[in-house]
């Protein structure tokens, strides 16, 4: 397995990884939430599954990789959609609200844009970084 | 370590965030009014002037609607010829209170329903001036809440239920003892208790807190859904609070005629206890003659007390402990 394959199978796995801890994460809040349950929380995995692992699996299925500003970039905007969409569950829960949590979309929307600019703007393919693994 | 620090970064930040974000829906004591003692009784002087039959007033005023649609409202007697027996009760004592200026009659009531204890209160008021509102600490914020027997001790009520909290909602009406303390559109239900003794749920778009002060509103409250209107249950089988599921303690508030209220909590989340639907509930209180009723913040919330002693059985964090509260309805 070359460098780069390398390195987008271990994007893969940490998003996978995150994709369970939110999973479990979620069970377990809404098992002690007595029947209150919220959407946001029980589907909180899909984020890093749906826009962490899967788009990481095409990536090393055409042995693309974007370069590492642009994963440090979508890894953060994943995060935040992720860790937003938990906290967003646990305010459903007890049954509150706060205006704040609009930060979460919106920062983890600026992230992803930021991400897909710089990697329609570079020049040419990134390649990994030389000293990796 | 250079390529490391976007992340790291980015990583304390969203962690420090969360951190702040959870403080201050959960911790942070935010005081937007500390005195929140006196009341707006003007509503009540033009009544008097204005209105010598409390219970077409209100009907008149804010019902043509229903009334157009072949909907009034129904009498005590004729709603309570439609309904079910009520169900039998385990216990029932009665109490005759001073409510400031008259004798508010108060009978409690024990049923056990749906495998839930439930705890009615039938209270007949002078006036509905005696039903009054009272914040944690008497100040209206954010995270500011003390326990439904506190604050109903510290007003010296005779009989309490916890109130809508207010303080876990950034919108939605607030108008208490006749004041606006909140006047910004929500999502739920608005329950308007009006000066002539009558209440009437509205939709939160239909009129601001000040247009509704100007109707004669005294209480409102914004948590909801509306469990019943001129008789008729209006939740579904299924429907819930927010993403609340099935069964869970309950406080609910409903009329028989004007000044006349019935106020009911339910047990739940306990062997003894299952607690009650949304549904369940309406069904109960139009079992027992309630012809308009409203839920108010229920769950660990769910509290009721009368004379010095909270009733139920109130469940916080899986023990049977009464939690803080924003905010109460008492008679006092």
């Amino acid at each position: 397995m070359c460098t780069l394959d390398r390195k987008l199978l271990r994007q893969i796995l940490l998003h996978l990884g995150a994709a369970v801890w939110f999973a479990f994460f979620g069970a377990v809040y809404e098992h002690f939430s007595h029947e209150v349950y919220s959407y946001w929380m029980i589907y909180a995995f899909a984020f890093p599954l749906v826009l962490g692992a899967l788009p990481y699996t095409v990536c090393m299925m055409k042995s693309y990789f974007p370069g590492e500003r642009v994963i440090h970039r979508w890894n953060a905007a994943v995060l935040t959609w992720a860790v937003g969409s938990v906290f967003k569950g646990v305010l459903d829960i007890y049954g509150t609200t706060n205006s704040l949590l609009t930060i979460y979309p919106v920062a983890g929307g600026l992230l992803a844009a930021a991400a897909l600019a710089i990697l329609a703007f570079r020049k040419s393919p990134a390649s990994p970084p030389v000293s990796a693994e | 370590m250079k390529r490391k620090l976007f992340p790291i970064c980015y990583g304390t930040a969203l962690v420090l965030f969360t951190a702040y974000i959870s403080l201050d829906t959960f911790v942070l004591r935010t005081a937007y009014q500390t005195d929140t003692t006196q009341m707006n009784t003007a509503m009540f002087e033009s009544l008097e002037t204005t209105q010598p039959s409390s219970e077409t007033s209100h009907h008149s005023r804010h019902e043509a609607s229903a009334l157009e649609a072949g909907t009034a409202p129904q009498t005590e007697a004729q709603t309570k010829t439609q309904t079910e027996a009520p169900t039998e009760a385990l216990t029932a004592s009665e109490t005759r209170a001073d409510a400031g200026d008259g004798q508010a009659q108060i009978t409690m009531t024990e049923y056990y329903e749906y495998n839930t204890k439930i705890y009615v209160a039938d209270v007949i008021l002078p006036s509905v001036q005696a039903l009054k509102t009272a914040f944690a600490e008497d100040t209206y914020g954010r995270n500011i809440t003390a326990k439904t027997s506190e604050i109903a001790a510290a007003h010296n009520a005779v009989f309490a239920v916890n109130g809508d909290y207010y303080g876990a909602q950034e919108c939605g009406c607030v108008i208490r003892n006749g004041i606006v303390y909140r006047d910004s559109k929500g999502t739920n239900d608005v329950l308007c208790i009006y000066a002539d003794g009558t209440m009437q749920v509205v939709s939160p778009d239909d009129y601001t807190a000040d247009e509704l002060v100007n109707m004669g509103v005294w209480q409102a409250f914004s948590f909801g859904p509306g469990l019943l209107s001129d008789g008729q249950i209006t939740v579904t089988r299924d429907q819930e609070v927010g993403k609340a599921m099935a069964s869970n303690p309950r406080t609910a508030i409903g009329q028989i005629s004007a000044n006349h209220f019935i106020f009911v909590v339910s047990d739940g989340r306990t062997q003894e206890s299952a607690g009650l639907s949304l549904y369940e509930m309406a069904a109960f209180m139009q079992s027992l003659g309630v012809t308009t009723a409203y839920s108010l913040d229920g769950g660990g919330s769910s509290t009721m007390y009368y004379n010095g002693q909270v009733v139920n059985n109130p469940t916080t964090g899986g023990r049977i402990k009464e939690r803080g509260v924003s905010d109460i309805v008492y008679i006092g």
